[in-house]
């Protein structure tokens, strides 16, 4: 293998609703095949192959197929979102191909075709979920983009609450990329929630944060403060896009631009120098990023780049990534991180609020995070509980 | 909606399946799920040697002894193992009323949903269960309840509807179910089913 060109499929949508978290993705993976081919001690090249499935869910299935038959490839980085990946996922199973998964998610999937390198659901929902509670209290009231990401995550959000005494004022889904959103705007700046979790993606959620800010400023409200927005997705590469409302919001993630580590000062730095008109580097970037160089760090680990040699080697790899050291998990192949919170800040960046005091181990199916463990759900179903 | 259960963290899972590529795959998956996998060749399924469990995950293209699945489906959610669609394999996958099947060769997905739909489904069977044996009993009960019906109506001179409200408020100062009021209307020795400190001594 060694001198050996290895081509790598690079697949994100750079147009339709949430292109601006396609661009920044593609962006970290380019980065990192640029650093890792300009290393004098290795022979191994990457060479990307690039495909846009232009944000339609339905295309990706054909554009993975062409890339994994047409093209030969065995390993593909890509999909922001979980239609676009589910649609993908047995395209890969089938041509034993594996795709490198650089985004957090809602989890309940645990592929042996994946490599899964954002947060997984006990790294981004449960924290922000005790964070809320303990900081700013449990009313609140959800708005979402009308799929599987925001269902599921306002699911364990709902049940995390209820389980600790808070309550859901409201609960409202919007199809990706509608921005008709000055209804339940108002309606929820009537209702005076604790905070607001937002799982819209893309447009939607920018027009959201807009409409709000504006709607409480209307009302004399001081938004950020009464009633802040929190979400597991906004980022870095978003906050241009929210204008004057970019300020205030809560998110829940692995990385935030501004976490002090050497590696990160290096990554940042060489950010700033080419993509500096994407915004500041964001999660899902540095999760691609992580991606790409898992895939080098396991090929040379195995000294092929076949689909079972990589997928063996792959397992329990570690690497000093811009957030810290990320280890692949040897049984699910989603990656150990540090949870954190960020606060957004006007010019584009986050302060982190908060940070877990180690990593955490992904748990997909929140099996061991979980509250309630088969123990816990004591109540049997032919006995009422009396109040 | 009633929630659902979806940690089986600590189940215990008996798997009938000979030893392969299909066993070892299904036990790891169920493994990083947080369960406990146990094994059990089903050529061997003598019924005092099959371990303690809580879930039953088996072979439905082999021809494990009906008795001992009978058995096990009385009591426990079952998962149907599936490889062959032969109608005479599938038939023994009704009997056996199994909540959910996962397809052979085994995937990472669908064990999943396998196991959710298995344990809320029997959960469901069991609360199903409990509803018809209450009705039964208080079906049971229908012909006693229209004697002492009856009984007061022509004792007391009065309505049905004043007599039915009678033994209702009698059973309700006793707390005992109304047909067993309603025994003791017909025959006043009978306060078995009485709590205790109702209860009169029984004449000698």
């Amino acid at each position: 293998m060694s001198g050996d060109t290895v081509k790598v499929g690079i697949m994100f949508s750079l147009t339709g609703s949430y292109a601006a978290i396609g661009a920044a993705m593609r962006a970290g993976a380019d980065l990192a095949i640029a650093e890792l081919n300009a290393r004098p001690d290795s022979n191994l090249r990457l060479e990307s192959v690039f495909a846009d499935p232009k944000g339609d869910a339905a295309a990706y299935a054909d554009v993975a197929r062409r890339l994994l038959t047409d093209r030969g490839l065995t390993h593909v980085i890509g999909c922001y979102t979980s239609s676009s990946r589910k649609e993908v996922l047995p395209v890969f199973e089938k041509h034993d191909a594996l795709l490198w998964y650089p985004s957090h998610y809602e989890g309940f999937e645990s592929s042996e075709n994946v490599v899964y390198t954002g947060a997984a659901p006990n790294q981004h929902v449960l924290p922000l979920a005790s964070y809320l509670l303990h900081n700013h209290g449990g009313r609140g009231w959800f708005v979402g983009s009308n799929y599987v990401w925001a269902w599921e995550n306002n699911r364990i959000l709902r049940e995390t609450m209820l389980a600790e005494g808070g309550e859901v004022l409201g609960e409202r889904y919007f199809p990706v990329g509608d921005t008709d959103l000055e209804d339940v705007v108002r309606q929820i700046v009537e209702d005076r929630p604790d905070f607001i979790f937002t799982t819209l993606i893309g447009e939607s959620g920018y027009q959201f944060c807009r409409l709000l800010r504006a709607e409480a400023e209307r009302m004399g409200i001081d938004q950020a403060a009464r009633m802040p927005v929190a979400s597991c997705s906004l980022s870095e590469a978003e906050l241009p896009h929210l204008g004057a409302a970019a300020d205030g919001h809560l998110s829940s993630s692995v990385y935030f631009s501004t976490i002090e580590t050497a590696e990160n000062a290096r990554f940042s730095a060489l950010w700033r120098e080419r993509y500096a008109h994407l915004g500041n580097p964001c999660a899902d970037a540095e999760a691609t990023y992580i991606a790409v160089r898992l895939l080098a760090g396991a090929i040379e680990r195995a000294g092929d780049t076949s689909f079972h040699a990589v997928r063996e080697a792959v397992r329990g790899l570690k690497l000093d990534a811009p957030q810290g050291p990320v280890t692949v998990d040897a049984d699910n192949l989603h990656c150990a991180m540090r949870p954190r919170i960020g606060r957004s800040r006007q010019d584009g960046t986050f302060d982190v609020v908060f940070a877990a005091q180690s990593v955490a181990a992904p748990d997909p199916y929140l099996v061991w995070s979980g509250a309630e463990a088969p123990d816990a759900q004591s109540t049997p179903h032919h006995l009422k509980v009396i109040r | 909606m009633t929630r659902i259960k979806t940690n089986f963290r600590g189940l215990r899972a008996l798997v009938l399946h000979g030893e392969g590529a299909t066993t070892d795959r299904l036990a790891g998956i169920l493994q990083r799920l947080g369960l406990i996998v146990l094994f059990h060749d089903p050529a061997e399924t003598e019924a005092a040697a099959l371990p303690e469990c809580d879930l039953v995950l088996f072979d439905a293209d082999e021809e494990i002894e009906a008795s001992v699945l009978d058995r096990l489906a009385a009591t426990l959610p079952m998962i149907a193992l599936i490889g062959n669609e032969a109608p005479s394999r599938l038939a023994r996958v009704v009997r056996f009323r199994c909540n959910s099947h996962i397809l052979k060769p085994i995937r990472s997905m669908g064990v999943y949903s396998a196991l959710l739909l298995a344990t809320n489904g029997h959960e469901q069977h069991l609360q199903t269960c409990r509803e018809i044996e209450s009705f039964r009993q208080r079906l049971a009960g229908r012909r006693t309840v229209t004697k002492a019906v009856l009984k007061q109506m022509t004792l007391c001179g009065i309505d049905e509807d004043t007599a039915y409200e009678e033994l209702r408020r009698r059973a309700m100062e006793l707390r005992v179910p109304i047909e067993t009021a309603a025994r003791m209307t017909l025959d006043p020795s009978d306060t078995e089913s009485l709590p205790s400190p109702c209860r009169r001594p029984r004449k000698a």
